[in-house]
Parts: C-alpha cells; sequence; structure tokens
C-alpha cells in the first residue's frame, strides 16, 4: 500500500511537472493547477473549505443564529484589528441587521471564487452571510523592528533600514516623500509564492518608458518563488550571464529615496529588506550615502580613494605575479633584494603561490561569513597568524604577497556594495591567471577584455557605463568627485528624467 | 552547450599551461648589477686579437659563504672572451642563474680600453632592449675588473656603493651624469663629444677621480676632480655646487673662499671672424659664502666686490686654461661644434672639417661671479 501510494504520488507529480513544462508562455501561468478555483465559479462556504482542504491553520468560525461563517488565517490577521472590525460587531446584532452592516462600504462583496481566496491569503477574513461573501482586511503580519543595516552601514546620517515585510518599507518611504507624485505599482511574482512587489516611481520625474519596460519585465517572470530583491533583479536584468550586477540594491531607507528624487525606479519585494532600483551604472556602486553627509571636499577624497581600492584589488596581485614572473626590471633597486629574498625560500612559481594565499583569504572571508559574530573574530585571529606570520615563515609564500594579497582583500571591502565587490574579487582571479600566463601584457587584456565587457553592459536598455560611456562630462561630478550641492544642478543622464533640473541653489 | 564547454576548456588549459613560456622568475635569474670591461691581461698588442676581460656582480642575500661589504653578499663572475656577448656565455657557465641584464645599473671601462676606443660594448648595450637607457657609463682609472673585483669593508655592496657615489655626485656636478643615451646621443651628434665619470680605487674606498673626455668613443684627457665643477659650469647651467677657490693664483697670500648653493647660466655667442670663428661664452654665477680666511671683511660691501671679481678670475683663469687643453687635444666637450653648427647652413658646416677648425677657433670666457649673502652673523 505505502509503496503504491509513493508511486502514485510520485507519478502525480511528474504529470504536473510535465504539465507546466508543457504548457507554452504566458497564458499557461494564468492556468492555475487546481481545476476548481476558476474564477466563474461562484463563492461559496463550501467551495472555499474544499480549497483549504488540509490546511489546518484555517480558522472556521461559525455564528450560526445570524448565519454568519467567519474564515481566515489565524496568523495572518491582527487580532485586535479582527475583534474590532469583525468580531465585535457580528456577536452584538441580531440576524435582521446583518444585512446591514455588512453592506457598509469597509466590507468588499466578492462575487468570483478566485479573489476570495486570493484575498484569505493576503491576510483577509472572509464573512459568508447567505449566498453573499464579504471581505474585511485585517491583514497584521509579524515583523521584525526596524533596525540598522548591517551591510550598509554609514557613520553619520539616517541608520533606519528595510525590514522583510513590504507595507512597512513602503511606509518608510512615504513618510519620507510626501508627495502625491510617489506612484506605487504593484506587481506579484512567484507562481507558487505570489510573492507582491511594488514598483516606485515619482511621476514627472522618472521617466515612464522605464517604468513600463520594468513592469513588463517583471510580468513576465516565470518562477515558482522569488526569495530576496537580489534574486529577483537576475531574473529581469539584461544580461544574465554578466558576472556584474546590473541593478543596485539597497537595504538603507535614505539611497532609496535618493534612487527614487535622482528619477530612477525603486522596487519592493514583499518578504526581502534588500530594496532594488533601475537603471543603475557601474559607477553607482562606488557611492556611499556617506558622500553626501560630509562635506563636500571629504565625499570626494572619498570617492577618489574608493577608485584607488578598486585599482588595487583588481591589480595588485596580478602585478605581483606579473613582475615576480615575467617583469624583473620594473622592480626598484631598493626593493630587488627583498623581493629576492623572501622570493628565494619559497617552492612554488608566483602564479601558484598567488592563488594559494587568494584561496585562503576566501576562504577566511567565507567562513567568516557563515559563521556567528563570536566564533567569527576567533577565525580571523587564527587565520591572521596563520596567513601573516606562519606561511611566511614557514617559507610557504613570500612577506610581499602576503602584503598584496592583504592589501587587495581590504581594498575589495572599501567598494560599498557587497554583491559589486564580490564580483571584482571574482574578476580578480581572472586577472592574476592572465598576468601567470602573459605578464604585464595578460593584465592589460584581461583589463581590456573587462572594459569591452563592461561598455556592452546595458542596465534597463541604458549604458552600464554611463555616464563614461556615453560620455556626459556634467555628470561627472557626481560620479569620480562629489562636487559640491551648488554644482549638482541636473539628475543623472542616466534616468532620462523629463524634469532634469534638481536644485536651484546659488554658488 | 558546446559553448560552455569550451570556456571550461580553456580555463583548464590556462591553469596546465600556466608555467611555460617566456618566463623570468625572479628568484632564478642572476640580476647583472654593474658590469666591467677590460682588455685581457698579457693580450696582443695587436688591437684585433686582444681579449676582453669581461666581470659582472650581481646580488645575493641567499648565498651564505661570501664575506660581502656591507653585510650584503654578491657574486663576483668574471670571463675572458672575444666580444662582450660571448663573455657572457662563458659568465653563464659558472652560476646556477640565469643571467639577464635589465637590473644593470651602471657599466665600468678600464682606462686601457677606453683609450682604444668603447663603442662597439656601448652598441651592444644599447641594442639590448632589456637594458634601460638610463644605465650609466663610467671610467676607471686603472683596471675595472680590480676595481669591481674587490670588496670595501666600510661601503655597501660594491656595484651599489659606485652608483650611489656617481649618483650624488653626479647632483653636486662634481661629475657629468653620463647614462647609454647621452654617450649614444653625443657619440652621434655632430659637433659634441661625450664624457664620463672617472673613477679610481684608493685603499679602502672609491674615490671619483675627475672627467674623462672622449674624442668620439677614445679617451683622450681628463679633468682634474678640484677643476670639474668649473668644467660644468662651462658646459651647462648648474643649479647646485660646491666651489673651494684658492686665490693664491690670483696674487693673494693664504687667502680661500668656498662658495655654495651655486646657481650657474652660460650662454654662448658664435662671432665668425676672418674665416674663423669667435666664441664668447658668458658665466653668471651665484651662491652664498659659506667660507672665507683672509684679510677682507665680508660686510663691506667693496671689499665683498673685490672677491667677487677674485673668484671671477680665478674660474675664468681655470676655464681659459682648460678650453686650451681641449682644444689641443681636438675634444670638444663643451659641444661648442653645436653652437657653430647652428649659426651656418648644413652645406657649410659639412664642408668644414671642424675638429681641425675647433683647434683654431677663439674660445672667450667672461665670468661674473655675485655673491647673494655671506652668513647670518654680524660683527
Amino acid at each position: 500500500m505505502g509503496i503504491s501510494n509513493d508511486t502514485r504520488e510520485g507519478a502525480a507529480f511528474m504529470t504536473l511537472f510535465r504539465r507546466t513544462n508543457r504548457l507554452p508562455g504566458k497564458d499557461a501561468r494564468r492556468d492555475d493547477n487546481r481545476p476548481n478555483d476558476d474564477a466563474d465559479v461562484p463563492p461559496s462556504l463550501q467551495h472555499t473549505l474544499d480549497n483549504f482542504k488540509d490546511c489546518m491553520d484555517l480558522v472556521h468560525h461559525a455564528f450560526p443564529e445570524i448565519n454568519v461563517n467567519l474564515v481566515y488565517f489565524g496568523h495572518l490577521v491582527g487580532a485586535e484589528e479582527l475583534s474590532r472590525d469583525v468580531t465585535i460587531p457580528l456577536t452584538n446584532i441580531r440576524e435582521n441587521e446583518v444585512q446591514a452592516l455588512l453592506t457598509r462600504n469597509q466590507y468588499k462583496l466578492t462575487t468570483n471564487s478566485k479573489s476570495l481566496i486570493k484575498g484569505i491569503l493576503n491576510g483577509e477574513a472572509a464573512i459568508f452571510h447567505n449566498d453573499n461573501v464579504y471581505l474585511m482586511d485585517v491583514y497584521k503580519p509579524e515583523a521584525r523592528s526596524i533596525q540598522q543595516s548591517e551591510t550598509e552601514t554609514v557613520i553619520t546620517g539616517p541608520h533606519d533600514s528595510f525590514i522583510e515585510t513590504a507595507s512597512a518599507n513602503l511606509s518608510l518611504i512615504r513618510r519620507r516623500v510626501k508627495s502625491s507624485h510617489l506612484k506605487v505599482i504593484k506587481l506579484e511574482v512567484g507562481e507558487v509564492t505570489k510573492s507582491i512587489v511594488y514598483l516606485l516611481y515619482i511621476e514627472g520625474i522618472a521617466n515612464m518608458e522605464y517604468v513600463r519596460e520594468l513592469t513588463d519585465r517583471i510580468n513576465l517572470i516565470e518562477i515558482d518563488a522569488v526569495h530576496d530583491g537580489n534574486m529577483l533583479i537576475q531574473y529581469i536584468d539584461d544580461f544574465p550571464n554578466s558576472v556584474f550586477p546590473l541593478f543596485s540594491t539597497t537595504e538603507r531607507t535614505d539611497t532609496a529615496v535618493s534612487k527614487l528624487v535622482a528619477g530612477r525606479i525603486v522596487g519592493i519585494l514583499d518578504g526581502s529588506p534588500s530594496v532594488f532600483s533601475a537603471p543603475s551604472s557601474f559607477f553607482e556602486f562606488m557611492a556611499s550615502p556617506d558622500d553626501y553627509y560630509q562635506r563636500w571636499a571629504t565625499g570626494t577624497s572619498l570617492r577618489v580613494l574608493r577608485f584607488i581600492a578598486l585599482f588595487i584589488t583588481l591589480t595588485f596581485t596580478a602585478l605581483y605575479v606579473s613582475v615576480t614572473t615575467f617583469h624583473y626590471e620594473m622592480i626598484p633597486e631598493a626593493l630587488l633584494l627583498t623581493i629576492t629574498e623572501s622570493r628565494s625560500k619559497v617552492p612554488f612559481p608566483p602564479i601558484y603561490e598567488a592563488l594559494l594565499m587568494e584561496v585562503t583569504i576566501e576562504l577566511l572571508r567565507e567562513a567568516g561569513a557563515r559563521l556567528p559574530t563570536k566564533i567569527g573574530q576567533t577565525i580571523g585571529i587564527v587565520g591572521g597568524i596563520v596567513i601573516g606570520q606562519a606561511a611566511v615563515q614557514a617559507g610557504f609564500t613570500s612577506n610581499i604577497l602576503i602584503i598584496a594579497v592583504a592589501s587587495s582583500a581590504i581594498a575589495s571591502f572599501v567598494i560599498p556594495s557587497y554583491v559589486m565587490s564580490a564580483s571584482i574579487r571574482l574578476v580578480r582571479f581572472g586577472l592574476i591567471i592572465m598576468a601567470g600566463i602573459l605578464g604585464d601584457l595578460g593584465i592589460a587584456l584581461g583589463i581590456a577584455y573587462l572594459v569591452v565587457h563592461l561598455s556592452g553592459l546595458t542596465s534597463l536598455n541604458s549604458s552600464y557605463l554611463t555616464p563614461v560611456s556615453p560620455n556626459n562630462f556634467k555628470d561627472w561630478r557626481d560620479v569620480f568627485i562629489r562636487a559640491p550641492f551648488w554644482a549638482l544642478r541636473r539628475r543623472p543622464s542616466q534616468s532620462r528624467s523629463p524634469n532634469l533640473v534638481r536644485n536651484r541653489m546659488k554658488k | 552547450m558546446y559553448k560552455v564547454l569550451r570556456l571550461f576548456l580553456t580555463v583548464l588549459l590556462f591553469g596546465i599551461v600556466t608555467g611555460c613560456g617566456d618566463q623570468r622568475i625572479l628568484e632564478k635569474l642572476g640580476l647583472i648589477q654593474t658590469t666591467s670591461y677590460d682588455i685581457a691581461p698579457g693580450s696582443d698588442e695587436d688591437e684585433s686579437k686582444q681579449k676582453l676581460l669581461i666581470s659582472v656582480t650581481i646580488p645575493r642575500p641567499d648565498s651564505g659563504t661570501g664575506t660581502g661589504s656591507g653585510g650584503v653578499n654578491r657574486e663576483f663572475l668574471t670571463a675572458i672572451a672575444q666580444t662582450s656577448k660571448g663573455g657572457r656565455v662563458n659568465l653563464s657557465r659558472q652560476t646556477e642563474l640565469q643571467l639577464v641584464s635589465g637590473q644593470l645599473r651602471n657599466t665600468l671601462f678600464g682606462l686601457s680600453l677606453a683609450k682604444q676606443g668603447i663603442w662597439e660594448h656601448i652598441d651592444t648595450l644599447v641594442r639590448d632592449p632589456s637594458i634601460s637607457p638610463k644605465v650609466k657609463i663610467t671610467v676607471v682609472n686603472g683596471n675595472a675588473h680590480d676595481l669591481l673585483a674587490k670588496n670595501y669593508p666600510f661601503h655597501p655592496r660594491t656595484g651599489q656603493y659606485i652608483d650611489r657615489m656617481l649618483e650624488k655626485e653626479s647632483h653636486s656636478q662634481v661629475v657629468p651624469s653620463t647614462t647609454l643615451y647621452q654617450f649614444t646621443k653625443d657619440y652621434f651628434d655632430d659637433g659634441i663629444d661625450p664624457i664620463a665619470p672617472m673613477i679610481k680605487e684608493a685603499g679602502d674606498n672609491v674615490k671619483i677621480d675627475g672627467v674623462a673626455l672622449f674624442q668620439k668613443d677614445r679617451y683622450i684627457m681628463k679633468i682634474e676632480p678640484k677643476q670639474a665643477l668649473i668644467f660644468a659650469m662651462m658646459r651647462t647651467d648648474i643649479k647646485q655646487g660646491d666651489l673651494n677657490v684658492d686665490l693664491s693664483g690670483q696674487n693673494r697670500n693664504n687667502e680661500h673662499v668656498t662658495l655654495s648653493s651655486l646657481v650657474s647660466h652660460r650662454s654662448v655667442h658664435v662671432t665668425p671672424h676672418n674665416g674663423n670663428f669667435r666664441v664668447d661664452i658668458n658665466i653668471k654665477v651665484s651662491g652664498s659664502v659659506l667660507e672665507y680666511i683672509g684679510v677682507l671683511d665680508l660686510e663691506n660691501d667693496k671689499d665683498r666686490s673685490t672677491i667677487e671679481k677674485l673668484v671671477s678670475e680665478y674660474v675664468q683663469a681655470n676655464a681659459n686654461e682648460m678650453i686650451a687643453v681641449m682644444q689641443k687635444n681636438r675634444v670638444d666637450s663643451l659641444g661648442l661644434g653645436k653652437n657653430i653648427r647652428s649659426t651656418l647652413h648644413y652645406a657649410q658646416w659639412h664642408k668644414m672639417n671642424w675638429p681641425d677648425t675647433y683647434q683654431r677657433i677663439e674660445v672667450k670666457f667672461h665670468v661674473n661671479v655675485r655673491i647673494k649673502d655671506y652668513g647670518m652673523f654680524t660683527k
């Protein structure tokens, strides 16, 4: 019996799988797996209860004396909301008053089964009276309190960050943008999970073409579930095979709002604190809100520092490999003996030595990220001693390489976006290997390939390398430096805003 | 699918073939720091049959046996060969390292070789793309091999010691900073002859021994170290330098002046003069008095201008003396030919036999020394 049951279930599962696969295109999505879930079926208590068969967390509350049935999910609704809007009014009336109560317009009359079921799943309470069904929104999900972002900290500036509840995130943005021009589009993603995506834009500032394009792309997603904003953007980006993130994500409310007023579109996925914005450029990932909260000179030097860090993290180890393997002429005389001396004890060629250390650093970083903070610290100390001291003393690596590897690791963490920083670290390995094969020529080829690749990328059909390609010198003042605010008069060219001027401040 | 496979294979290939190709892994290289050229001892008198004595010094931090000076060890290799690259093969047989010249800093030429001409060796150096055009050329008054072979116990590694000393001294204009590039340029340029610093061994030290003057690529004469600064002022503008003047030549007894922070500016005027040329070289010098011993009073304006006059005369006398010797030896190290050439059409210049004309031209130095300050102290 058990075996046959398993086989049957397996077969059913396979059929389901095959069917979903076979069904072509968009219409397939609209076709739900449950045959009795059609829109034209009139809503009824029995039909609803059949639908939620075996859902033991469903609450069914009957009021036989007034001929009312109440159906809802207890953990989706707020106890206070429920008793205030549903239970208390229903317990204190007689049957002939029920109809009058329910025609108040806060109770929504529902005429099809599908929206009824969707309503219940979205935390509404369904009230069955005679043949009519009314829905009352009493949704109040459990939510984490608003805390400081762990991945994007700033020293000065707002510390609140998004949480997993979309409504809370929306309220955080609404609180900061008190304008009726802030428009919200509600979309749904995930065939099983039905996660809600809100697209936010400011009317008159955002380019509606981008809004339409983004809406279309999200509507085209066919997937069972999307769990995070960073995952969502991979379904809608222009080049899924590129290592670089094509839309920037943030957990910071101030960053999200700044993207909005710059004319970009912001997307909130329910259940994820990562809010994405589109379109994005490569250089956006190098900016931190700190740049704007400090004086412009400080902000500018921080920007410049980050670009230096980008360069260091990409090339420093590769340069070590190419110099010690091919270009001994490049070493300054004062450094020559030190490098030769520490290299002379190492049994591997420079390329393997460098890859070994880089992998070790990545191991440490990954271990540190997975472990709880307290153990993570221990890992850091152990790793620091092992890599810093013992590896050199044991003649495993040269100490100049330790400096190169450590400084490029540190430099990689200077890049504010974690996703971008991880991409850059991956690219670095390619450059190291190229340096080991062809020396400086290899590094030059690698960087050339990188630049070619980057210039081919687009984000929501706009160039990823804006404002360098296509060039727009006026934009540079908010990309490579952070010019004083009086000079930042226009919104970024990438957002193609119909309303370009953002600042009328006098010098 | 094939695309992915191809990509994977490419990446795999990168991992496997790494280590092939024209690699120069640092610790396997013998980085020649200084090389010296001499005529091999006991060679034939006939120049064409003479052999070269080539020596190289290689810094070796890891060789434990040597008793190198300054605490850092070096490897010293010597070979006798017909040509300099032939010598390289010979040297290579003596070491486990791959000899490379990309870190070459200095080349030393023994005096006897320099007298025969050094162009063919310079030519080999210039042709090698791994050798920097900034490599120094130095003439050793004596045997270059012996100077390089010796360890100087109170100084860094011999090669580095010489290199750094020349570097420092060329800053204060005692010796010219002659590089491969400079030498080649002067060698091929019309109307100028190359020069090079000269050093010699002096017990536990190596000593600057003036400036070697070449005619084309043959060593002809040298400028004494005490005249070297004046020679530098005759040749070019200087921005730094110290000059020690003994005024006994100007009929003053026991009077000495030391000028420092010298800044000089020279201008050359060429006048055609009955089929010959007259060259006037004005040198304006200003500096501070570092030391004065004698009867005059530095704070007195009149006395100070006397000192200025005496120093001017001293410099002028030295300059005239030097140019006379240079003209006699037909070495145009000041590049006066270039100044004259620029006043002529090329055909005229070409027709003229410059080395002969050089001997006959009239060269006059006009020196004007000005004392900028004379110290903080007042009586």
